[in-house]
């Protein structure tokens, strides 16, 4: 049984100069898997993976034949609903832990915060709670952790401890977008293996949105790649590097790689059928 | 003379004051890069090596070593000469382009300071050289692409015709085929005007396809020297080069 | 009219001029769209056309007195809002006074923010003692109430309503230094200024032609917010008889004479109170608008 489902999802801004639309008629379905997103800036792909959250402000809209997660109708559920559906049972992972913790409280108090709050837990139990949940992103010295200020945590550090508050809740759905790019690429598999083991052990679905289809083949099983708003192709991970869609041949073939040749790099030609509106 | 370096960087240390604490951004890297050679700069984040390049600007507090261009020691105020041979192209071009310019005051500015007139044609050869149109001229940079930007950025990087070009991170805040773009218009400036770059990536394919020989760096400290053809092939010495190349396992020719 | 739209929303402009246009041509449709700040625009705008066709709006001499007929209530004919206690028509003084509250408000406002923006951008981008002594100047400035050094100001160079401009702007600069120097501080290490001073600009150069422009939203936002506040002291000042001196129609001098009738004849003191809270509550929407369309941070959208 399907997990979410969409189906022929627009998201609208209406600008001074005119409605632009960012998502044109998406359709997907997730399971419990993990489903990667690629595309280049302006693909649509960070505002379909809002969507889902209703996170969208206005001016811009949201409209779909059907989004339905878990046999809930999200389009047609109130916002007090969306809002305890949100964090509890669909989490997101943003690109900067810099920008999504709040600098001026200490790690502890933000991971503890929900649990007390909402599930009403006395505060040794949260602690608990909470320092089983950064052991389970690997970080060893959770007590240290708990005492600091976002600020002063590294890169790699912060967005564990985002991935840590967004899984205390046991979600079922992670929306992750572009969770490692900010990270060194050393740092950046660490965070992913914790991920990948995080998700298969707990049966969640995963939605992965990322401009990197390197990483997106290596992780994930399924992959969307879009365009302008469009799904052009979608096909299993392993598959990836050998798309048949000229928009991701052209996207694969554009990067440098160690060792290739020293000419001039291919371009993403534009002018194909798929390119136009 | 022609025998002299380009850059020539000797035992620089670079020291921020953060908090009352001592923070050496840079300790004892030295380096030369010689005329029309394309050099990179390869860490992550933290390793000193945009630093480097904000030193040879003056944007970063020296605090021991020396920098020399062509074997002549940097004044400590850089003034007019030295911007008119070396130029930046900063990482982020959102952020590198006053938001307020429209991008014809943007090329222009460079000409207005050192007093060169002539100034319609060459804002507008400038922007053909970067390929793009002449009708972008009086938009303002919120009118234009993260790629648009920076081919701008790279032409006001060139305006005052500079030998030597730095450049921090310049595709790393594009997409894929924009980068491709970008590098393609950089390596087409080296080979037409014989410019010597130093660049700093954290990408090691993109350092691969650009530079002639690099410097791997960590801490603030240079770990190890690579020839071109020894990291493609994975000749490394150190450990840390290697796990670095290791990370980069994808972006290797299959 | 089609034909112009275009020209201002044309992607690729032809001139300076075009560019420049096109970009206010999409700062008001985005202004349009918020219909507090144009409450706003429309009373700032209906003061102006009052203040320039005063005489045309005004049914009566503001000074004319005619003791007849003092103290008459609004609805009276001839004399909608009512009459003061020289017999002059209210409704006339307000129209007229609207010129002296507008000269008021054009000098500060040309005179406080410019004076503000050039000691914030020179502390902000210099730094070290230059900074230090110009903040602390500033600081000393902020340090007493404005009233009460306007007032002292005022006492110091006489009565009038040129030293009650005068004190108003000595008061009214130091928070826009503060302001400007806030923006400086975060323009300065931007990637921008740093290019441009790599192409070997000077000091002035940078603050004149780079820092300022990022400065003057944010402060054009403030003054728009404390023109409120400058009228207000204007009028207290003229209410305290300290500004603008009978038989002038300063909106603060009619309500001071009109306290000494407040339970009586209430219209007498209460028609200016209207007049500055409708003026003050139109620039401040207006100002609350202006922050929404000239926000830095909301350009690159």
């Amino acid at each position: 049984m399907s997990l979410l489902t969409v189906e022929n999802l627009r998201v609208t801004f209406d600008t001074e100069t005119g409605p632009v639309q960012a998502v044109r008629g998406v359709s997907f379905s997730l399971g419990r898997e993990r489903l990667g997103i690629v595309g280049e800036s302006g693909s649509g792909k960070t505002m379909t993976g809002r969507s889902v959250l209703r996170l969208i402000r206005p001016p811009g809209r949201i409209e779909a034949d059907r989004m339905e997660f878990d046999g809930q109708d999200l389009m047609r559920i109130p916002e007090t609903g969306m809002r305890a559906l949100r964090g509890r049972r669909i989490a997101m992972v943003m690109q900067d832990p810099k920008f999504s913790l709040n600098p001026v409280m200490r790690v502890g108090e933000q991971l503890t915060e929900g649990l007390r709050r909402r599930d009403r837990l006395g505060r040794a139990e949260a602690v608990r709670k909470a320092l089983a949940a950064l052991e389970a992103v690997q970080i060893r010295d959770p007590e240290r952790v708990m005492q600091a200020y976002p600020h002063e945590l590294s890169g790699g550090m912060g967005q564990r401890v985002m991935i840590a508050m967004m899984l205390i809740p046991e979600p079922d759905l992670l929306i992750a977008d572009e969770p490692t790019s900010a990270l060194d690429v050393t740092v950046q598999a660490e965070v992913l293996q914790i991920l990948d083991t995080l998700v298969r052990d707990r049966g969640m679905g995963l939605i992965f949105v990322s401009h990197d289809l390197r990483l997106v083949a290596r992780f994930c099983d399924r992959v969307l790649v879009m365009y302008r708003g469009r799904i052009v192709e979608e096909l299993p991970a392993r598959e990836l590097m050998a798309a048949r869609h000229p928009y991701t041949r052209g996207l694969l073939n554009c990067l440098p790689r160690i060792g290739g040749a020293r000419g001039p790099l291919p371009v993403l030609d534009r002018s194909g059928d798929w390119a136009d509106d | 003379m022609t025998d002299r370096p380009a850059i020539e960087i000797d035992r620089l240390d670079v020291t921020f004051a953060a908090k009352g604490r001592a923070v050496r951004a840079v300790q004892g890297v030295s380096l030369a890069v010689a005329r029309r050679e394309s050099f990179g700069l390869v860490g992550e984040s933290g390793s000193g090596k945009s630093t480097i390049l904000r030193a040879i600007c003056g944007l970063a507090p020296v605090s021991g070593g020396a920098i020399r261009l062509g074997g002549d020691p940097l004044p400590a105020r850089r003034g007019k000469d030295f911007s008119t041979r070396v130029q930046m192209v900063f990482q982020d071009p959102y952020a590198s382009l006053h938001p307020r310019h429209t991008i014809d005051r943007t090329l222009s500015e460079p000409l207005a300071i050192h007093g060169i007139g002539d100034t319609d044609a060459r804002v507008v050869r400038a922007l053909q050289d970067v390929g793009l149109p002449a009708a972008f001229r009086f938009r303002y940079p919120h009118q234009l692409s993260g790629g648009q930007r920076q081919r701008v950025a790279i032409a006001r990087a060139l305006m005052l015709n500079p030998q030597i070009l730095l450049l921090d991170e310049p595709t790393s805040a594009l997409d894929a085929s924009v980068q491709a773009e970008v590098l393609n218009l950089l390596t087409r400036l080296r080979e037409e005007r014989g410019l010597t770059f130093l660049m700093v990536s954290h990408d090691l394919a993109v350092i691969d396809h650009m530079c002639d020989r690099i410097l791997v760096m960590q801490h603030g400290r240079a770990v190890e020297e690579i020839a071109h053809a020894d990291l493609a092939a994975g000749r490394m010495q150190t450990d840390y080069a290697r796990s670095l190349f290791a990370a980069s396992a994808d972006r290797m020719l299959s | 009219m089609t034909a112009l739209t275009d020209w201002l929303t044309d992607p690729d402009p032809k001139s300076r001029a075009q560019a420049r246009l096109g970009q206010a041509w999409l700062s008001w449709l985005r202004l349009r769209r918020n219909p507090l700040a144009m409450t706003g625009l429309v009373i700032v705008v209906a003061l102006l056309v009052l203040a320039a066709f005063a005489p045309v709006f005004a049914t009566h001499d503001p000074i004319a007195q005619n003791l007849g007929q003092r103290l008459l209530p609004p609805g009276t004919p001839g004399h909608w809002l009512g009459t003061d206690d020289f017999g002059r028509d209210i409704w006339s003084r307000i129209v007229h006074g609207a010129r002296i509250t507008l000269y008021i408000v054009a000098l500060v406002a040309l005179t406080a923010p410019v004076l503000g923006l050039v000691i914030g951008t020179v502390a902000g981008y210099a730094g070290g003692w230059v900074d230090t002594v110009l903040m602390r100047i500033t600081d000393i400035f902020m340090a007493f109430p404005r009233l009460i050094l306007a007032l002292a100001l005022v006492a110091v160079l006489g009565p009038g309503i040129f030293n009650a401009v005068l004190a108003i702007a000595l008061t009214a600069w130091p928070p826009y230094a503060r302001v400007a120097r806030a923006e400086t501080l975060t323009v300065r290490s931007s990637d921008y200024i740093a290019a441009v001073r790599l192409q070997g600009a000077g000091a002035a150069r940078i603050v004149w032609g780079h820092v300022m422009p990022m400065c003057l939203p944010s402060v054009i936002i403030r003054v728009t917010l404390d023109m409120a506040g400058v009228i207000l002291i204007a009028a207290g000042l003229g209410f305290l008889g300290l500004g603008a001196q009978p038989p002038l129609p300063e909106w603060g001098l009619m309500i001071s004479s009109g306290r000494k009738f407040l339970f009586d004849q209430w219209w007498v003191a209460t028609m200016p109170g209207l007049a500055i809270f409708i003026v003050s509550l139109g620039f401040n929407l207006l100002g609350d608008g202006l922050r929404d369309v000239l926000d830095p941070r909301s350009a690159g959208r």
